[in-house]
């Protein structure tokens, strides 16, 4: 029993990681219908530029949140000057350049930190244990899973409550009536791929003792956040939560229970959800 | 008169000749990766060599070494192959060495075979490999020769069940099969063998799964680099304080400690180099290194393998001259023993394999850094593959 709980504990964690870094992804692909695979790119820099901080004394939540913010520049930056000109241009294009754009971020944090993992130095708070009733358990985990929930609440309040957040869903769920009735939908995306890409930041910093942070990380863990946002349907917050969730308990009792078959294990269940909903969980309108 | 002139022309031809051959230039072709996830091989083999010429010249008795540097990116043996087709073809190398990866070292013994090209294996540890080609020999280590040294200690030393956790690819199989093989035979029992996905990057939930059975140990191999990093400070939050010691091989360096800090502490392994070593040699190196790459610089094995292998190079030359037959050379580099940073790099003649002195060592923080302090030592360990698959 104890073990049980450790498990799902474990995923829940995991599972948070996986939900900051992807919710940013989901807006671009389900907003535009950009197919960004350089979304890694940005938790990657945001995790190395805290690492950077951090070891040059600065505490480690300030370093969180400038690198996130520093993040989601770069990610504006990209957005606006790179990205733009493709929107009208097709997956393939897209596709491309994002692809050569993953392999920029990659070459240039070789060049500047090698090509070594980098570690993100904990707070002495958060590097501990802590008794919960049973048994000592990570404070760091326990903290992913703190962050992740208010995090979850704060965008559903974004989203689903306020002004900003109905004109989100208006052009997630038809882009052209929403700019019929006057929303600037380029604006609204920029400011969402801003505000995502500080996210995937964010996750870069917090997540990084789970996902390690070094040059490849963009691609390696490419494929598990393209398989939150397909799983939780396109341009879908709460989708991308529960897929999120889902996906890091499922990973993880996985590997618990069947440790030496959890890689086949993981991708058939995604392979049979996704033959029975091909469109994710909780598919935008949109998309369905 | 005539005779002079004969004289004259003689003594000119010698001279014309010596002065040829004092020109000569040594072509060695190094085959590494320089490019990828997995180009810290390639830099540290560089400043191997980079380190060794600046402690022999670039030269031997006028002949001057040149090194041509070839990136296969990886494990990619269609790559090397091909790599060494043109270093013979079109470079016209002497030698070749490098290979970080057994498949291509397995890759290119045809070719060096055909072409009789000396062929150094600075790393790739699978057993059979020097079996494959009369022209290969080795400076680095067989993980057998790793493996086995660490189950034999663990059954010696009060471990009396294990469980093994291995990342799933070929040299980490071998390194199961050895660790077992010596742990049953010491007396130990295995409780569970795991082999975990490459691409795993939480591993707590394997950890869990161990920390459940309870063994009073689990030995480990991991890729090298982040995965390996994954392993260690998982082990070091979930199972450290259940009292479960953590076993490994070649893959707990201080290169690697880097990244762990303070959690590989108390993590047992056995290697054939030792960051710490007391050796002039060692001591040197680390200077060196230091002086030319910063302070950040780290030896590891890789550094030494190729900084042998130089020395291997430099031997022939010295002796036999920049044209020695090919058959000349190989006979020659398997009877090599010399001085190493590692202690003494010694090459078993029969199996043109290399002899070690493991250590056992244990990780530990000393004067600053966190790093392997050797405590144990197993001497002359020849691969122990090679014995389980005499040669027919």
């Amino acid at each position: 029993m104890s073990s049980f709980i450790t498990v799902l504990l474990d995923g829940l964690a995991y599972g948070m990681v996986l939900f900051i870094i992807s919710v940013g992804l989901t807006v671009t692909m389900g907003l535009m219908r950009i197919t960004n695979v350089a979304h890694g790119g940005f938790a990657m820099v945001g995790g190395y530029l805290a690492a950077m901080m951090i070891r040059a004394g600065v505490p480690f939540f300030p370093a969180a949140i400038l690198a996130s913010v520093a993040a989601g520049l770069v990610g504006g930056a990209v957005e606006m000057t790179v990205l733009r000109p493709l929107y009208r241009k097709g997956e393939l294009a897209q596709v491309l350049l994002t692809f050569g754009l993953t392999f920029v971020f990659i070459a240039g944090l070789t060049l500047l930190f090698g090509t070594n993992s980098q570690a993100v130095p904990l707070p002495d708070y958060l590097s501990g244990s802590v008794h919960i009733g049973f048994r000592d358990y990570p404070a760091y985990r326990l903290f992913l899973i703190a962050t992740g929930l208010v995090l979850a609440v704060f965008l559903w309040l974004v989203v689903d409550r306020s002004l900003y957040g109905a004109k989100l869903r208006a052009a997630v769920d038809n882009p052209r009536i929403a700019r019929a009735v006057g929303i600037n939908v380029n604006r609204l995306f920029t400011g969402t791929f801003i505000a995502g890409c500080g996210l995937a930041g964010f996750g870069g910093v917090v997540g990084a003792e789970l996902l390690m942070l070094e040059p490849f990380y963009a691609l390696k863990y490419l494929v598990v956040f393209l398989v939150v946002v397909v799983v939780g349907g396109l341009g879908n917050f709460k989708g991308s939560f529960v897929a999120a969730l889902a996906i890091g308990i499922i990973d993880t009792a996985g590997k618990f229970f069947f440790p030496n078959i959890s890689a086949y294990f993981f991708f058939s269940l995604v392979f049979v959800l996704l033959l029975w909903r091909p469109n994710g969980l909780m598919p935008a309108k949109s998309a369905a | 008169m005539r005779k002079q002139l004969v004289g004259f022309c003689a003594v000119g031809a010698l001279l014309a000749a010596t002065g040829i051959a004092s020109a000569e230039t040594v072509k060695v072709g190094v085959i590494s990766t320089f490019s990828g996830g997995f180009a810290r091989w390639g830099e540290q083999m560089k400043r191997g060599i980079e380190i060794y010429q600046k402690h022999h010249g670039d030269s031997v008795k006028g002949n001057k070494i040149e090194i041509v540097y070839r990136d296969d990116t990886g494990p990619v043996p269609d790559k090397a192959r091909q790599l060494a087709e043109e270093l013979i073809l079109r470079e016209k190398v002497q030698f070749i060495a490098g290979f970080p990866w057994s498949p291509n070292a397995l890759a290119v013994a045809d070719v060096v075979t055909e072409a009789k090209v000396p062929t150094i294996i600075w790393n790739a540890a699978t057993g059979v490999i020097t079996r494959r080609s009369p022209y290969f020999v080795r400076t680095s280590f067989t993980l057998p020769q790793v493996a086995y040294p660490m189950g034999v200690w663990a059954g010696k030393n009060g471990v009396k069940t294990a469980i093994t956790a291995i990342t799933e690819f070929a040299p980490g199989v071998d390194a199961e099969t050895f660790f077992i093989k010596a742990f049953k035979e010491n007396g130990g029992q295995v409780l569970e063998s795991i082999r975990m996905p490459l691409s795993t990057t939480d591993f707590s939930p394997f950890f869990e799964r161990i920390l459940n059975a309870k063994p009073d140990a689990l030995f480990m191999f991991g890729p090298g680099g982040p995965s390996s990093q994954g392993i260690i400070a998982t082990w070091a939050s979930r199972l450290r304080p259940a009292g479960i010691k953590l076993l490994a091989t070649n893959e707990i360096q201080e290169i690697d400690l880097v990244g762990v800090g303070k959690n590989g502490i108390g993590a047992i392994s056995t290697g054939h180099y030792t960051e710490t070593n007391d050796n002039e040699l060692n001591k040197r190196m680390w200077a060196d290194m230091k002086a030319m790459y910063g302070e950040k610089a780290i030896a590891d094995i890789a550094m030494v393998a190729t900084y042998d292998g130089m020395e291997m190079i430099y031997r022939v030359v010295e002796k036999l001259g920049p044209r020695a037959k090919p058959e000349d050379i190989m006979q020659m580099m398997s009877n090599m023993s010399f001085p190493s940073p590692r202690g003494r790099l010694v090459i078993d003649p029969k199996e043109r394999d290399v002899v070690n002195d493991v250590d056992i060592r244990k990780v530990d923080e000393s004067g600053g850094r966190v790093t392997n302090v050797a405590f144990d030592k197993v001497p002359s360990v020849k691969d122990p593959w090679k014995e389980a698959n005499p040669a027919k």
